[in-house]
């Protein structure tokens, strides 16, 4: 087939329209693909990716392109392949408390059309609601919310995908409750597309609270945080979001102080103010004092984490404080000061850094040591955003311990053997 | 086939002769787990002390071609943990030490064997709790929780068993053992622990299992509301859904349970009605008072007979002991059943609980239903009387056709046990081929050489005959549904 023949091919699947040579503004690392293509059925989705595997084309999926930073800089990409025209709501039936949309469909889209049932999809990464289904599902994206409903993971009960060799299959069920058969959609959920393309979801939906209350403890010390969280988990109170933020994010988020946590309770109105008050009491038990937060707070933490580069830490829940002071004093050796929104009762911290050092520097006295320190007590270190020279003096996902990289190696040789799906991208080079 | 004297002793060199069962009637013992007219007796049963050993049995097995059946409880109602090939059981009740207390870090490391209620009770002074409770947890191992991804009453709220799955040490079919996920969250790659839960065995044996703890709720509140007619507790049970309430639990019970429980458990249901709503709701006490107010008011809108609300905690266990001992005291009415664990998406419990009538009627048999009515999780018993010439044919009729009209509402073949033997022919109900072909392969990546617990989970393995069906189906009594 001449250079010219797989484009024909594309435009004759999903239209001349809907195929881009050397398109602009679809480059992952650097690396530019040689058509944007943008299917508007799982059926075109197929024909492209049968197209791919007959013609060793390479294909990288894309939602909304928030996350096309994560990952290691790919292998040559042939197909950008463009899920925003896959954006129906497919069925949604307020009672079961469960939708199925196409991976195209933007949170704020679905949020909307949730709320009007006064229903919600509980899953909020950061800077996010611009961000499609599919995309959020693929990187594995969370945020705050993940503490009382869980993160993708927990909300993904079925999906339909497409192989690298062009097969529909479908994983999972469209009922809250299900075993039948291998739990497949745990396999795709921050696969980063690399065993199939998602195209369809089917997910869990939570009640919106009837009242929400958010407030922001300040205090003076890292250790006086600490010791509140530490009260906030051993006692019965149901948090929705719980977390913490140090000075150079608070200043970020517009209330200005040392070190602090930000907390949200959803609930009947009358919980929320009596959770709210025990709150407060284990606060200034603590020497924190409590302001009453806007709801509009917890998406401004997108902006908190706005940075060239984003790291994410992932420790034991009473450590995170401890690894956040090690982040927060290897980035004073090189005057920097990192920008901290942790997932206190996850154990997950992500850190932007405005870093203009030598990459090689910075993987040398940051990422690597940090990386391997928390490794050896269970944690890992993940590059999420980086610019891609600093992806070239460090692997942004840290390296998978052994025998558990050979199965996830046999499971991508297994499912895609030619390596047609985001080459290079993943962990270990898959 | 029957294995060799030689491979006997070197089963033994791994186990000591003290870990191996292999006369006949030791045997026996493992022939079936709670689904008993699967019967099939393993060559051999090992009992393995250690992570190391089970690796050995495994690399032995795979080396020989011999087939592995892992066992915990046997408390399993798929005919998961028999042998219907023979070959090596493991049986993991040696292997039922909790490894790791980790409050701060809300989680808890146990071996395979450990009893599920075990695990809560060694953790409720501390103010935690495991919070997958199948009814079976007194005698169940959290190892065959996790690997049926077993359900209970109250993930209606806190979800199955994967969702309380931290990391996992597994041994799989090729003989590694492989460590994935622990304390720390979102470990870089694909959710290996995620998708090893409910494997059933068939891609290696859980050596040990990292599970999250919860905090035993502030405050507990239990109510009964009893109806004349089913049909208006599924519309309680839409209604209280709709209401944005997720209680903690959310149980049905219909009729002829309700009569089987109140003269076997005397647990004291409302005598006469239709159908029995048991609803628990746990967490701040503002929050459950306020639920419960609500929940009051909507099963009077829908024409409830009574209401009650238990005062302690005696009460609460007395009415929580009817339904967990429900089929145990079915088990009075008729001895031989077969029992559903079938689901629909909630909004249709209304249509199916009509359709369960009307295939009860059409084949002249008693379907009696308690079930988790707040994820539409059915268990209907078909009972049959196997005395009765053509009984267990209409039984078998019955089963297929509610199966059938589950997954046609758009549910699903089994919400909590598992698939097993009994409903592995099922399997291309719900799914496709190319669905199914691409779990046979993953299945492959972990196990090779297919000996890990052949027959089971997916339809038309090699080692499982075609037509693989027994001729008469029994659950003991004191089953736990």
């Amino acid at each position: 087939m001449s250079a010219r023949a797989p484009a024909d091919a594309l435009a004759a699947i999903v239209g001349r329209e809907h195929v881009v040579a050397a398109p602009s503004g679809a480059a992952v690392d650097g690396v530019e693909p040689r058509w944007r293509v943008s299917p508007g059925s799982v059926d075109e989705v197929s024909r492209i990716l049968k197209l791919a595997a007959s013609e060793h084309l390479s294909v990288a999926p894309r939602g909304s392109g928030s996350a096309v930073d994560l990952g290691m800089p790919p292998a040559p990409i042939d197909i950008a392949m463009d899920l925003c025209r896959l954006d129906g709501i497919l069925e949604y039936v307020p009672a079961d408390m469960v939708a199925t949309v196409q991976a195209g469909v933007r949170l704020d889209v679905l949020g909307r059309e949730l709320g009007k049932h006064g229903q919600m999809l509980a899953l909020d990464p950061y800077g996010g609601l611009s961000r499609t289904v599919g995309g959020v599902l693929a990187s594995g994206a969370s945020g705050p919310r993940r503490f009382r409903y869980g993160s993708g993971r927990d909300l993904l009960l079925g999906v339909r995908f497409v192989q690298a060799d062009g097969t529909v299959t479908w994983g999972g069920s469209r009922v809250v409750k299900s075993v039948t058969g291998y739990d497949v959609p745990k396999l795709l959920v921050g696969s980063l597309g690399t065993l199939g393309v998602i195209v369809e979801a089917t997910l869990r939906l939570h009640p919106v609270p009837t009242a929400t209350g958010s407030w922001l403890f300040a205090f003076g010390s890292g250790e006086a945080a600490g010791s509140f969280v530490a009260a906030v988990l051993a006692s019965t109170l149901e948090p929705e979001r719980l977390v913490w933020l140090n000075g150079a994010a608070l200043a970020r988020a517009g209330h200005p102080g040392e070190t602090a946590i930000a907390v949200s309770i959803g609930s009947v109105v009358e919980a929320v103010a009596t959770q709210g008050a025990a709150l407060a009491a284990l606060a200034s038990s603590s020497g924190g004092r409590a302001s009453v937060l806007a709801d509009g707070f917890w998406a401004s933490l997108g902006s908190v984490l706005a940075g060239r580069i984003v790291l994410k830490l992932s420790s034991e829940l009473g450590r995170l404080a401890f690894w956040a002071g090690e982040l927060e004093q290897a980035c004073a050796r090189r005057s920097l000061v990192p920008s901290m929104v942790g997932e206190a009762g996850n154990g997950v911290l992500r850190a932007a850094v405005e870093a203009n050092a030598p990459p090689a520097d910075l993987a040398r006295e940051i990422v690597s040591p940090l990386r391997e320190r928390l490794a050896a007590e269970g944690g890992s270190l993940v590059v999420e955003r980086a610019p891609v020279e600093l992806k070239r003096a460090v692997d942004v996902w840290g390296s998978v311990p052994e025998p558990a990289l050979a199965v996830m190696k046999r499971l991508k040789t297994e499912f895609d053997p030619r390596g047609t799906l985001n080459p290079g991208r993943f962990v270990g080079g898959l | 086939m029957a294995l060799s004297p030689a491979f006997l002793s070197e089963l033994e060199r791994i186990v000591g002769s003290s870990g191996v069962v292999a006369t006949p009637e030791g045997r026996m013992v493992y022939e079936a787990d709670m689904h008993t007219f699967y019967k099939g007796a393993p060559d051999f049963v090992a009992l393995p002390e250690t992570t190391r050993e089970v690796a050995e049995i495994v690399r032995l097995c795979r080396r020989e071609h011999v087939a592995i059946v892992p066992r915990g409880s046997g408390t399993g109602l798929i005919g998961g943990a028999m042998a219907p090939v023979g070959g090596v059981m493991i049986s993991m009740t040696r292997m039922n030490n909790i490894l790791d207390l980790d409050f701060p870090n809300r989680c808890a490391t146990v071996q395979p064997g450990l009893i599920n209620l075990w695990l809560s009770q060694a953790t409720r002074e501390h103010g935690y709790y495991f919070a997958p409770d199948p009814s079976s947890q007194m005698v169940s191992s959290i190892g065959g929780n996790a690997s049926t991804n077993a359900g209970g009453p109250h993930c209606l709220k806190y979800g199955i068993t994967v969702n309380h799955v931290l990391g996992l040490e597994l041994v799989t079919g090729a003989g590694e053992i492989l460590r994935v996920g622990g304390k720390a969250q979102d470990p870089p790659g694909y959710d290996l622990t995620g998708a090893l839960v409910g494997a059933e065995g068939t891609l290696g044996l859980l050596t040990a299992i990292t599970v999250r703890l919860l905090h035993v709720p502030a405050a507990v509140k239990t109510l009964l509301a009893s109806f004349s007619a089913i049909e208006d507790a599924s519309e309680a049970v839409s209604a209280i859904v709709a209401a944005g309430i997720v209680p903690a639990a959310l149980e049905m019970i219909d009729e002829t349970f309700v009569k089987a429980i109140n003269e076997g458990v005397g647990a004291g249901y409302p005598k006469g009605a239709g159908a029995v709503l048991l609803i628990e709701l746990d967490g701040p006490t503002a929050e459950i008072e306020a639920q419960a107010g609500r929940i009051v008011q909507i099963c009077r809108d829908h024409a409830a007979l009574e209401i009650r609300v238990a005062r302690d905690e005696a009460e609460r266990a007395l009415l929580w002991k009817g339904r967990k001992e429900a089929a145990g005291a079915v088990g009075r009415m008729s001895s031989t059943w077969i029992l559903q664990d079938a689901v629909v998406p909630r909004s249709r419990l209304p249509e199916i609980m009509r359709e369960v009538v009307a295939i009860g009627a059409r084949h002249r048999l008693v379907i009696a239903n308690v079930f988790h009515a707040g994820d539409g999780n059915l268990h209907p018993m078909i009972l049959y009387d196997d005395r009765v010439p053509g009984e267990l044919d209409r039984a078998h009729q019955a089963n297929d056709e509610l199966l059938r009209a589950c997954l046609a509402m758009g549910g699903s073949v089994t919400g909590e046990h598992g698939v097993g033997l009994d409903k592995a022919w099922s399997m291309p109900l719900q799914f496709g081929d190319a669905d199914l072909g691409f779990m046979a392969r993953f299945r492959r990546v972990l196990d090779p050489d297919g000996i890990m617990n052949p027959g089971k989970l997916l339809p038309s393995h090699p080692a499982c005959g075609e037509g693989f069906r027994p001729a008469a189906s029994k659950l003991p009594a004191g089953t736990w549904v």
